[in-house]
C-alpha cells in the first residue's frame, strides 16, 4: 500500500467509489441479516430523519438560511398525501408528489415573501410560519380532523404504500436517503453549490460578481421543502397515524436542525451522521426509562447540542475528518 | 358592538399588554446591545413564575413581596447563563447563536418537566378575587366595567418597573454606557468601555425583567413547563413590532399586542387568536423588519454584518 501522501487524484476517486459502494452494499444487505423488528425500526427512523435533516441542511447549511419552520413542510407532506388517500383513494405514491409540490409552492411563496430577511429575521419569520401552520391544522377540524388526528388504512398493498413487514420501509427509506445524499453531493459539486456558498458567505459580493442570489436561494428553498414534505408522507405511511402534534409541532424543526448541526452543517454526510448518532440514543433511553422520566431524552439532546456548538461548531463529521487524515485524503478533492 | 364591551376589552388588553411589555424589554435589550436573539427568553419567564409559585406554596410569601427574592435569584441565573452559554458564542455564526439558546431552552423546559411534572399550577390571592367595578359612565355611553384586581396590580407594577428601567437607561451612567454599546460597539470599545462587563450586566438585567414579569403574571395565569414557549412567541411579536433593540417600542407594542390578543380572542375564539398576531408578525417582518420604532433597516443590517 502506498503512503498517504502519494495518493493521486485517480486513486482518490477510485477509493471514494469503493468506499461508497461498500457502504451502499452494507446498507442493502444489513437489513436482511438483522431480521429483528426493533432494530429495523431504528434503521427506518435513521433513514427518515437523515433524509429530513439533509433536506433542512440544503437550506440552512448550503444557503445559510436557518429555518425554524421546517415542521410545516413535513406536516404539509403528511397531511396532503393522507387526505388525498382518505378522501379520494389516491395512492400515497402520487399523493407524496402532490404534497411535495404543494410544499415547494408554499416554500417558494415564503421565500419570495421573506426575500429581504436574513439571519435572525429569517429564523423568526419561519418560526412564526410553522406555528401558524400548526394552529391551522389543529383548528381546521373539518379538513384535518383537528387534534384527534387521522388514522390511515392498514391493508398491506403496494398501491396503498402499506406493508406488513418492516423491510420494504427500510428499503424505501434507504432509497430516499441515498437520493438526498446524491442531491446534496451534486449541489456541492455544481455551480449552484458555489453560488449558494457565495451567497451564504457574502451576499453583496456574490451579487456584485453576477450571482443571481434571489433565484439561488429560492431554488434551495424549493428543493428543501419538497424533500421535507416527501418525508412527511413517508412518516405518515409508516406510523399509520398522524396528528398535528406528531407531524407539525415545532420540536420537529428543532430536532431536525439538531441532527444536522451535531453531524456537521453544510456537509453532505453530516445530517446523516447526526441521525445515526441520535436515533440509537433516543431508542436506548426510551427502552431503558420508558415513560418514567418524561423529557429526559430532550435534556440529553439539548446538552449534546450545546456541547457541540461550544466545542466543535463545525460538527462531528468535520471533526472526524480532522482526526482521521485518511478520510480527508479520500473525500477532499 | 356596544361601547361598554369595547371599553371592557380595551382595558383587559392594555392590562395584559403591560406584562408583555415588561417581559419583552429584556429580549429587545439583549438583542439591541448584544445582537443575540434569546430563544430561551420565555424559559426565564417560566422560571420566574415557578419561583414565585414555590415561595407562595411552601412559605406563603405574597407573590408581589417575593419579587424581592426573585430579583437577586434570577439575576444570578442570568449571570451563570451568560458565562456558560452566551459569552462563548458571541461573534460566532448566526446558526450557533440561534441554536445555543434553542438548546438552552430545551434543557430548561425538560428539566423542569422532569422535576416538577407537567401539572398546571396556579395560586389564588384572598384579597384579589373579587372583580372591581368601575362606572357606569353615562356621558360616554358606557356601563359598568369590571377589572380583575390581580391584573390591575400586575399592570401597574409592570409599567412602573418599565418606566424605572427606561429612566435608568436614559439617565444613569451605566445606562448611558449600555446605550452607547448598543449604538456602536467598536466606538464604545475605543472609549474604554468594558464590553464584556456591559454584556454581562445587560443579559442578567434582561433576564431579571422577564423573570419579574413571570412573577407578576402568576396570580393570573397558571404555570407549566412549556408556558415559556407560548410567551416567547408573543414576546418576539412584540419585539419585532416595536423594533428590535427599542425599549420604548417594546412597551408600546406590548400594549398593542395585548389589545390585539384580547380583541381577536373575543371575535375569533381563544384557539385562533394566535393566528392574528403571527400574521401581524410576518407582515411586520416582511414590510418593515425594523419595526415601528426601530432603526432604518439598512442601518440595522450593516450593524449586524459589522458584528458578524
Amino acid at each position: 500500500m502506498k503512503p498517504l501522501n502519494e495518493i493521486t487524484k485517480g486513486d482518490r476517486l477510485h477509493l471514494r467509489f469503493v468506499v461508497s459502494a461498500v457502504a451502499v452494499v452494507l446498507a442493502l444487505v444489513l437489513p436482511l441479516l438483522i431480521g429483528n423488528d426493533f432494530y429495523l425500526d431504528g434503521l427506518i427512523l435513521i433513514f427518515m430523519w437523515g433524509t429530513y435533516a439533509a433536506a433542512w441542511n440544503i437550506l440552512a447549511g448550503y444557503a445559510g438560511m436557518v429555518s425554524l419552520g421546517h415542521n410545516a413542510f413535513f406536516g404539509i407532506g403528511a397531511y396532503t398525501s393522507t387526505l388525498l388517500l382518505l378522501r379520494f383513494g389516491l395512492t400515497p405514491w402520487a399523493g407524496m408528489l402532490v404534497g411535495g409540490m404543494l410544499a415547494s409552492c408554499v416554500g417558494l411563496i415564503l421565500g419570495i415573501v421573506c426575500f429581504r430577511l436574513r439571519s435572525h429575521y429569517f429564523a423568526l419569520a419561519t418560526l412564526a410560519f410553522g406555528e401558524v401552520t400548526y394552529i391551522v391544522a389543529v383548528n381546521w377540524r373539518s379538513l384535518t380532523g383537528g387534534s384527534e388526528g387521522l388514522a390511515l388504512p392498514i391493508q398491506p398493498s403496494f398501491y396503498l404504500f402499506s406493508f406488513s413487514s418492516k423491510l420494504p420501509y427500510v428499503y424505501i427509506g434507504l432509497f430516499f436517503l441515498l437520493t438526498v445524499i446524491g442531491i446534496s453531493y451534486a449541489i456541492q459539486q455544481s455551480r449552484l453549490g458555489y453560488f449558494l456558498l457565495a451567497f451564504r458567505e457574502n451576499e453583496d459580493a456574490a451579487r456584485a460578481l453576477g450571482v443571481r442570489t434571489g433565484r439561488v436561494r429560492l431554488i434551495a428553498m424549493v428543493l428543501s421543502s419538497f424533500l421535507s414534505a416527501i418525508m412527511g408522507t413517508f412518516y405518515a405511511q409508516y406510523a399509520v397515524f398522524i396528528d398535528p402534534s406528531s407531524v407539525i409541532r415545532i420540536q420537529l424543526s428543532v430536532q431536525v436542525a439538531l441532527f444536522a448541526i451535531v453531524g456537521g452543517v453544510g456537509t453532505v454526510m453530516g445530517p446523516v451522521i447526526g441521525a445515526m448518532l441520535f436515533i440509537p440514543i433516543t431508542i436506548a433511553l426510551r427502552a431503558k426509562m420508558g415513560t418514567a422520566l418524561p423529557g429526559l431524552h430532550m435534556i440529553v439532546y439539548g446538552i449534546i447540542l450545546v456541547l457541540v456548538l461550544l466545542y466543535m461548531p463545525q460538527g462531528i463529521s468535520t471533526k472526524l475528518k480532522e482526526k482521521v487524515p485518511l478520510l480527508t485524503k479520500i473525500w477532499r478533492g | 358592538m356596544d361601547h361598554t364591551l369595547i371599553v371592557q376589552l380595551l382595558i383587559s388588553g392594555i392590562l395584559l399588554g403591560g406584562i408583555y411589555a415588561l417581559g419583552s424589554i429584556g429580549l429587545t435589550l439583549i438583542f439591541g446591545v448584544m445582537k443575540v436573539v434569546n430563544f430561551a427568553h420565555g424559559e426565564f419567564f417560566m422560571l420566574g413564575m415557578y419561583l414565585t409559585y414555590w415561595l407562595f406554596h411552601y412559605f406563603q410569601i405574597d407573590p408581589y413581596l417575593s419579587t424581592l427574592i426573585l430579583v437577586p435569584a434570577v439575576f444570578l441565573i442570568g449571570l451563570v447563563t451568560y458565562y456558560v452559554f452566551i459569552r462563548p458564542t458571541i461573534g460566532s455564526s448566526v446558526l450557533a447563536q440561534i441554536f445555543i439558546t434553542v438548546g438552552l431552552s430545551t434543557i430548561i423546559q425538560n428539566t423542569v418537566l422532569l422535576f416538577w411534572s407537567a401539572d398546571f399550577r396556579s395560586i389564588s390571592l384572598s384579597y384579589a378575587t373579587d372583580a372591581m367595578v368601575f362606572g357606569p359612565f353615562p356621558a360616554l355611553g358606557v356601563d359598568e366595567v369590571m377589572v380583575n384586581p390581580s391584573r390591575l396590580i400586575a399592570f401597574s407594577l409592570a409599567i412602573c418597573l418599565s418606566a424605572a428601567f427606561y429612566l435608568f437607561l436614559r439617565f444613569s451612567y451605566t445606562g448611558k454606557i449600555i446605550r452607547a454599546t448598543s449604538q456602536d460597539r467598536s466606538a464604545a470599545l475605543l472609549m474604554g468601555i468594558n464590553i464584556d462587563k456591559i454584556y454581562k450586566l445587560t443579559f442578567a438585567m434582561g433576564i431579571v425583567l422577564t423573570g419579574l414579569a413571570g412573577g407578576l403574571i402568576l396570580p393570573i395565569y397558571s404555570v407549566h413547563p412549556f408556558v415559556g414557549f407560548d410567551l416567547v412567541l408573543i414576546m418576539f411579536v412584540v419585539v419585532v413590532l416595536g423594533g428590535m433593540g427599542s425599549v420604548v417600542g417594546a412597551v408600546i407594542s406590548g400594549l398593542i399586542i395585548g389589545v390585539v390578543e384580547v380583541f381577536s380572542s373575543y371575535w375569533l375564539g381563544q384557539e385562533n387568536k394566535q393566528v392574528i398576531y403571527f400574521l401581524v408578525f410576518i407582515a411586520v417582518l416582511v414590510l418593515r423588519p425594523s419595526g415601528l420604532f426601530g432603526l432604518k433597516e439598512e442601518e440595522e443590517v450593516e450593524r449586524i454584518e459589522a458584528i458578524e
